[in-house]
């Protein structure tokens, strides 16, 4: 388990599991970011599930790093996904406009991991 | 509805309060004539009240407002206040809350606006033949008259506005009600939500939508929600918009959006206004919709073994 | 309209606006905002606050609670002393992607708020001012 600032990121088999508690502000949501892709890096993780049930306010800033760090992720290799998102941020993303392209969502944080298994599991069928 | 339904309604502030005035011509001078006239209001008020009065009961239709004595006395005080009212020498804040007040309980007695305006009407001649006598000057006489009519035109704005303003509160009340019979979120089955949306569908239905939409699909955590609009009467841009937002906002939490619903006429004018939704299932028939939505969460619709003609079909896991 | 209550802030450093935002939350909060009302502002409060520091070094925040008729609403009036915004219309009517991170704060603010006014001139400075009013129930 790693933790850069205040966000802890647990290993979960192959896949990493970051839980968002906290309020973020822009520089830790930056470490963050690096922070997971160097862990990737590192591990090899196939999967990275982000929850972010603990979010009340995502706004362009971090709606971007979100993303960024998923699309990111998903370049190295690993399948990512965004679970937990509040209601109101979702709305309130949709009505500012903000696009989150390129990252899969799903409701939770088991959601999200089943989501990734299968994602691996389709990957390893394909490549036979 | 209480007092402050109506300010708010009509935005009532000093602002509001000042473009009235301003509209109406009412100044400060008129203000202080109206102000001097009290204690000729004081003397003639029951005379004209009266002559208001004589009117109403001479009319076989306005006389069936005032059938009971004691409501007659009730208003007839009510009109003495409001008429003297108008020499008050103020025309602020709680002048209007006043006369709001006034309207607001004309309108809750269910006095219509003819008699009302009509009213107004029977004052302002009642106070001329009185006011020309009072005041032999003609220039004093007719300065002092158009300082009072412009204060009892004021009023009547007032009350008009009292009266739409009751009737839109109403209508709005209606609608509500409407709008809760007619957005049900149901839960159809583990994990999937329908929403039959009856009615037409405006920016602010469409918002309240997409929250109770939102909110509902985090509360059963539901991977799929069925959006039906087979009632929805008229589908543009705007609509479809809408939907488009509330798609995107549900794919953002994680789950699935399936529209179902689309008639022909809804799927020539989706398509000939070049509209772009193809990140939504779409279905025509609500039974397909929610077969779509069976498969995204892993389930199957099939006939149990029994051949029985009335034998349920059964839900199973997807092998 | 009347503004029934008044506070200044400073707009220097990430604290800076994560204070403003804590503030409006707040305020939004104790008013009885509804919580998508509540996320709205508070989010616009974080991309005009963010713009400052960013883009203009440090600025100020004035945060009312303000009145009209029987309403009550949040004002926040954002200031600085920046480079101001050439090109005003094309960066608020433009989407996510043809500008930077200016544009889609102010224009994703400007969606959020239900009052939204800029005033900016170039080499001098930015005002942008949004409202929200709590929905009547």
């Amino acid at each position: 388990m790693s933790a850069h600032g205040s966000i802890p990121v647990l290993r979960i088999g192959s896949t990493l599991l970051a839980s968002i508690q906290v309020e973020l502000r822009d520089t830790i949501a930056d470490a963050f970011q690096e922070d997971i892709l160097q862990t990737i890096a590192k591990t090899g993780a196939t999967g990275l599930v982000i929850d972010i049930t603990g979010l009340e306010m995502v706004d362009s800033y971090v709606g971007r790093v979100l993303t960024n760090t998923g699309r990111m992720a998903t370049l190295m290799g690993t399948h990512a996904v965004v679970v937990g998102m509040r209601p109101v941020v979702a709305a309130t993303l949709v009505r500012m406009g903000f696009r989150m392209e390129g990252v899969l969502t799903a409701l939770n944080v088991d959601a999200g991991l089943a989501l990734v298994s299968e994602l691996i599991a389709r990957r390893h069928g394909a490549g036979r | 509805m209480p007092l402050q339904y109506y300010i708010e309604k009509l935005n009532l502030d000093e602002a509001e309060l000042q473009s009235r005035r301003d509209f109406f011509e009412i100044t400060a001078d008129d203000l202080t004539t109206l102000a001097g006239l009290k204690t000729f209001a004081e003397k003639h008020t029951d005379d004209i009240v009266e002559d208001l009065y004589r009117l109403i009961l001479g009319h076989p239709e306005a006389k069936k407002q005032f059938t009971e004595h004691a409501t007659l006395v009730r208003v007839k005080r009510a009109q003495r206040d409001y008429f003297l009212g108008l020499f008050s020498g103020r025309c602020d804040l709680a002048y209007a809350q006043d006369r709001l007040r006034i309207g607001i309980a004309h309108e809750r007695v269910g006095v219509p606006p003819k008699w009302y305006l009509g009213a107004y009407a029977r004052y302002l001649r009642s106070i001329f033949d009185r006011l020309v006598v009072e005041l032999p000057d003609p220039a004093q006489a007719r300065a002092a008259y158009q300082s009072i009519e412009k204060l009892v035109a004021f009023d009547t704005a007032l009350a008009m506005d009292t009266y739409i303003a009751a009737q839109l509160g109403a209508l709005e009340r209606h609608q509500a009600a409407i709008r809760e019979l007619s957005t049900p979120i149901i839960r159809l089955y583990q994990q999937v939500l329908l929403l039959p949306l009856i009615g037409t569908i405006d920016t602010h239905r469409a918002d309240q939508l997409m929250e109770a939409v939102l909110l509902k699909v985090v509360e059963e955590q539901a991977h799929v929600i069925i959006i039906d609009i087979a009632g929805v009467p008229l589908v543009d841009t705007k609509v479809a918009d809408h939907l488009l937002k509330t798609t995107e906002a549900v794919r953002l939490l994680g789950a699935q959006t399936i529209l179902s619903g689309i008639s022909p006429i809804i799927a020539k004018t989706i398509v000939n206004l070049g509209m772009n939704i193809s990140a939504m299932h779409t279905k025509s028939r609500l039974a397909d919709a929610l077969e779509l939505a069976f498969e995204i969460i892993g389930k199957r619709v099939t006939s149990s073994a029994r051949n029985h003609p009335s034998a349920p079909a059964e839900a199973t896991e997807k092998s | 309209m009347t503004v029934l209550s008044s506070e200044n802030l400073i707009l220097a450093s990430e604290d800076d606006v994560m204070l403003a935002r804590r503030k409006v939350r707040l305020l939004a909060e104790t008013l009885g905002f509804d919580p998508f009302a509540t996320a709205a502002i508070t989010t616009a409060t974080s991309e005009l606050c963010r713009n400052v520091c960013v883009h203009a070094v440090k600025g100020t925040a004035r945060l009312e609670q303000i009145g009209s008729g029987g309403r009550t609403g949040i004002r926040l009036e954002v200031r600085d002393e920046g480079p101001g915004i050439p090109d005003i219309d094309r960066v608020l009517s433009a989407g996510q992607r043809s500008v930077g991170s200016l544009g889609l704060g102010l224009s994703g603010s400007r969606r959020l708020a239900d009052e939204f006014r800029i005033e900016t001139i170039v080499g001098r400075g930015t005002v942008v001012t949004v409202v929200k009013w709590k929905r009547p129930t």
